[in-house]
């Protein structure tokens, strides 16, 4: 089982499963860690909340990101839930969920702070029809995360 | 002088005794090196494999220019499973690429941003069009970790065409003896299917082929090209018909439902329905807005 790390953020990847954490350059302002994870191969361009991903994903896919928000959303009441979601039933998925609308597929998004920042956990099934085999996906994912206080990034050259 | 040419002769005879035993330990040295596949001076290697890396006692693919064709994938004994290949970016971001979950191949490009050997992959790899890969393929070049390279020399050399991982543990997951190293991972067996060293890229793109080619040959055991994997043409047998199960009973349709038994075309398009009806249109999952 590999686990990846950045960030503040870390994962311990279920089998089958792979994934990125990084921060996109700002153009204007400041933006703040994503982290992705899919059963699938993740195409290199894919769009914050899976734009270009889901689109290739296959019926038996699980795509999912953990998008953290700037620190000006602390203690709106969109993020009053303190902690991700522990489990996902299959009736939290639906089809209207869907930030970009795909047949068949189905879609839930949690907003909550956790370790003192705002994040939503958004995640697409390949097949709602599908769901009771692939929510314990993502449950699995979801207890494999981490997410320390403080977003640390990679230590810069030191003096040996 | 009898005693003395006595002696002279005793002295002789042993260190004749001594001299046959170290060509002896000499000859096993060499038997035992050859049959672990070194090759060091060995005339009928010269000019036909370059460093071509093995495993068990079979070489593996990637031969140079103008030898006797390497063996395919298929002829090769299996490889052994691939890891995931988890690290940092040259930016500091995190990355793992799982090999198994794609029904295409991965070629994973040990480079080294120092050798001199790895400029021209560098290169070659993040050209477009330079190496022609089949469709369905991904190129994925990974060097060691921050702990073994400088990430600022990395991102020099990296454009950002082609995904880079930077990964001491997949050198010794993929026991990497040095670079440039390459490994071929088909996606459908989550099997390394191809590994070694090659002097130029287009070796790199006749090995994928070669193995996708074995993959699709009658008889062999890969997912047939053209089949998405985790698509319904991916299932197959008990896994098919549960998915098949799962999907009808969600539309409300049990055994034993009678339009699972269409008698007449009406059966199956009642009241009038268009012939073939107009259905649902995947047009909207196009839509390229980057959300």
């Amino acid at each position: 089982m590999a686990t990846i790390g950045a960030h503040g953020i870390t994962a311990r990847l279920p089998d089958g499963f792979e994934g990125r954490i990084f921060v996109r350059p700002a153009v204007v302002g400041s933006t703040y860690p994503v982290a992705q994870f899919a059963t699938f191969a993740l195409p290199e361009d894919t769009g914050d909340f899976g734009s270009g991903a889901v689109s290739v994903m296959g019926p038996g896919d699980v795509f999912a990101t953990l998008f953290e928000y700037g620190p000006e959303s602390l203690g709106t009441a969109l993020f009053a839930r303190q902690g991700r979601p522990a489990t996902l039933s299959t009736t939290d998925f639906s089809p209207t969920m869907l930030r970009r609308g795909i047949p068949g597929q189905s879609g839930t998004q949690w907003f909550f702070t956790e370790a003192g920042r705002p994040f939503s956990f958004y995640a697409v099934l390949g097949s709602h029809a599908l769901r009771a085999s692939l929510v314990p996906r993502v449950n699995t994912l979801l207890g494999a995360l981490g997410v320390s206080p403080a977003a640390s990034d990679t230590p810069g050259p030191q003096w040996n | 002088m009898v005693a003395l040419v006595l002696v002279s002769t005793f002295v002789v005879l042993v260190l004749g005794i001594l001299v046959a035993g170290l060509l002896r330990s000499h000859a096993d040295i060499l038997r035992s090196l050859h049959d672990l596949g070194a090759g060091v001076g060995d005339p009928a290697l010269d000019g036909q494999t370059q460093s071509v890396a093995a495993h068990g006692s079979a070489a593996v693919a990637v031969a140079a220019p103008g030898s006797a064709a390497p063996p395919s994938p298929a002829q090769s004994p299996p490889l052994g499973p691939a890891a995931t290949v988890a690290g940092v970016t040259p930016s500091g971001d995190a990355r793992a690429f799982s090999v198994t979950n794609t029904d295409g191949f991965t070629l994973l490009a040990f480079l080294s941003s120092g050798c001199a050997t790895c400029a021209g992959f560098w290169d070659a790899l993040q050209r477009p069009g330079v190496v022609d890969l089949p469709g369905r393929s991904r190129t994925v070049i990974v060097t060691k970790g921050p702990d073994r390279e400088v990430p600022s020399e990395v991102r020099a050399v990296a454009n950002g065409r082609v995904p880079v991982v930077m990964s001491t543990e997949a050198w010794i997951d993929y026991q990497v003896p040095g670079s440039p190293f390459f490994v071929l991972v088909d996606g459908s067996t989550g099997a390394k299917v191809g590994q070694g060293v090659a002097s130029h890229v287009g070796q790199l793109a006749d090995l994928v082929r070669r193995a996708e080619h074995d993959r699709n040959a009658p008889g062999t055991t890969g997912a047939p090209a053209g089949q998405r994997r985790g698509g319904d043409a991916g299932l197959d047998g008990p896994a098919r018909e549960a998915a098949a199960d799962e999907v009808l009973r969600a539309a409300g349709i049990h055994p034993g439902d009678p339009s699972l038994y269409p008698r007449t075309l009406e059966d199956v398009f009642p009241h009038g329905t268009p012939f073939p009806p107009g259905g649902s249109s995947r047009a909207n999952g196009t839509a390229a807005a980057r959300d």
